[in-house]
């Protein structure tokens, strides 16, 4: 059974002006122990399908206008919040995408871990610090019996990087949800953060739903990818079909435009989308990508397509393959 | 990375210190600083300090000139009021009465408009409109008409005047802790607790209100010297300190009748006000330079 299924998912935002639907009709399963790479640019809802995940979207303007999220087997959209109390930071916890900004500038590193795992286990002071130490051990702090008492001032991106993911990790969650993790750091950071955080689900067999814009960053980390566009799931597949056998349009798109080193010698331009993600305000009609797709025909502006299974495992939503 | 993490000793110091440094370098907020030190001394040792009781009568020594002025002796440094009683005397335990003024009133002030400031600031709705509609009535009465307006319900004394200047201090606090709690609220931290499975009220109280500190310091600074000068009013029109009580207000409105015979009985207590209130608002904006990241150079 997956760990996390979610069934036609569907997140509106109602604003001034209209409403937005973020998520249109998301499905994604993830099974225990993988990493489920969600892609897209920005705006495409990825976030928001995290935040539904976490009950933590807005409200208002955000309504979750349909469909379930079964999480080992309950719906948590049918908890209380605080049921989802509970759940949060315990049995999934989240990585942010701003290290500098998504710790406490007030408390020293050490008090904000210490405090999630007094918030779900029943630890005094002390005990709680040894753990936090312990935790801070596992995700490669040096000297952390030091920097424990640290403040975030005082850290490096990297290492708040770290004392986040020690904070999603202290309480041994089933899945790890990752929103861009590694964006606002340099490349060689970005490598060891990505290491720590397979070895670490390699040693607590947590899931992780990956939420990244760079395929390069999920060829290393995901077994599964989802690729969303616009609120809508593209195309699904494991994360070899995706990179050796693409078959939506704008998944394909999206692997030709990562630059390939040495390609440049050969004098090929680097491949891009033409066009803008549309605004979801004013979606076209049809396809959502049909307004930038190379191979789009006459029924792509008509209708919507639906999800196709190609083969086992890898679904497409494509007229071109219906 | 563990040479990284030997190289660190550049911000070992708590930033405390830091902003304790450049407060005490700041020459406004020394000076503020210095006469706050002179009235909170005054304030603890009066019972020390004070050379005679601040509310015995003394027929034979009625209105004496302060030491400096033809006729003024040692015995009353700063001269004697219309019974008698020693001014210098009644300053020094004035100045504990107008410190309590200003502890109490923008402890209530602070209390409960941080409270409402940061429920209405976190939850937004109708609950912060609800919440800041009755600040802006609050505001929009002459504060000090309004804090007569209490103390005329509740009775005059010194103990109502601070309760009807606490109130009345409300909404100043109120707003600037909703700002600031509109604004950290934002932050991804705030995410990060709500995502680690903290309650609403843990968020506000534990993870925000701490970042909302330092407006909200200086603000209880410059309220502090409003407080005092709002309780000077309150008792010179009678409706705070009653007599004997030595507040500085209430030796003012006492000295009122006698200011072309013995200008010191009210000029006095009226210079204690203005240093004491000026101290506050020094400090005040001492402080400001110090904890504004925006004023940092």
């Amino acid at each position: 059974m997956a760990l996390l299924e979610i069934n036609n998912l569907t997140v509106e935002f109602h604003i001034r002006g209209g409403v937005v639907t973020a998520v249109d009709n998301v499905s994604l399963a993830i099974e225990p122990g993988q990493t489920l790479g969600l892609v897209g640019e920005s705006g495409c809802g990825k976030s928001v399908t995290a935040s539904s995940i976490m009950g933590l979207v807005p409200s208002p303007p955000g309504v979750i206008a349909g469909g379930e999220i079964f999480f080992e087997g309950e719906d948590l959209l049918k908890y209380s919040e605080k049921q989802m109390r509970k759940i949060r930071g315990n049995m999934i916890s989240m990585i942010f995408q701003e290290p500098m900004t998504s710790l406490n500038p007030v408390f020293p590193v050490g008090d904000q871990v210490s405090e999630v795992i007094r918030l779900h286990e029943k630890l005094d002071r002390s005990q709680a610090r040894q753990k936090v130490i312990d935790v801070f051990k596992q995700v490669g702090i040096p000297a952390p019996e030091t920097r424990i008492d640290d403040y975030p001032h005082q850290m490096s991106g990297g290492m708040r990087q770290r004392v986040m993911i020690a904070m999603a990790l202290a309480c041994s969650p089933r899945l790890m949800i990752a929103d861009e993790p590694t964006t606002a750091l340099d490349v060689t950071i970005q490598a060891q953060i990505l290491e720590l955080m397979n070895r670490l689900k390699r040693e607590t067999g947590a899931s992780i739903l990956f939420i990244t814009h760079d395929l390069g960053v999920i060829a290393e980390m995901a077994q599964q990818v989802a690729v969303m566009y616009a609120g809508k799931v593209m195309e699904a597949a494991d994360v070899e079909t995706i990179y050796e056998n693409p078959k939506h349009p704008y998944t394909v798109g999206l692997l030709s435009s990562i630059p390939v080193l040495g390609r440049g010698k050969e004098k090929h331009r680097l491949e891009t989308i033409p066009g803008v993600v549309p605004s979801l305000f004013n979606l076209p009609q049809g396809c959502r990508f049909s307004e930038r797709c190379p191979d789009v025909f006459d029924k792509c502006r008509k209708e919507n397509p639906e999800m196709i299974d190609l083969s086992p495992g890898h679904k497409v939503r494509c007229f071109k393959y219906a | 990375m563990i040479a990284l993490a030997k190289n660190r000793n550049i911000e070992d110091r708590h930033p405390f210190w830091d902003q304790a440094e450049k407060l005490v370098k700041n020459k406004t907020g020394l000076a503020g600083l210095i006469i706050i030190a002179v009235v909170v001394l005054s304030a603890l040792l009066a019972p020390w300090i004070s050379p005679h009781d601040p509310i015995e009568n003394s027929l034979y020594d009625q209105l004496k000139p302060p030491v400096f002025l033809p006729g003024g002796t040692w015995k009353n440094i700063l001269g004697t009021d219309d019974l008698g009683r020693d001014i210098l005397s009644r300053l020094i335990w004035g100045a504990r009465l107008s410190l309590m003024v200003g502890v109490l009133s923008v402890g209530i002030a602070f209390m409960i408009g941080s409270l409402l400031g940061a429920v209405a600031g976190y939850f937004k709705g109708w609950i912060d409109n609800l919440i800041m509609r009755i600040m802006d009535i609050i505001l929009a009465f002459p504060h000090i008409l309004l804090a007569i307006v209490i103390v005329a319900y509740l009775g005059p004394g010194l103990k109502n005047a601070m309760i009807a200047i606490g109130i009345i201090t409300i909404p100043r606090f109120a707003r600037i802790v909703r700002a600031s709690v509109l604004e950290e609220y934002e932050k991804d931290y705030v995410m990060a607790s709500r995502a680690a499975g903290a309650k609403d009220l843990r968020i506000i109280f534990s993870s925000i209100f701490p970042n909302c500190l330092a407006p909200i310091i200086i603000q209880a600074s410059l309220g502090f010297g409003s407080a005092i000068l709002d309780a000077a009013g309150l008792s010179f029109l009678g409706l705070g300190a009653q007599p004997p009580t030595p507040e500085w207000g209430a030796m003012i409105a006492m000295g009122r009748q006698l200011i072309l015979r013995a200008w010191w009985v009210m000029t006095l207590p009226g210079i204690a006000i203005l240093f004491g209130v000026l101290g506050f608002n020094l400090l005040g904006d001492g402080l400001r330079d110090a904890l504004d990241p925006r004023l940092r150079d």
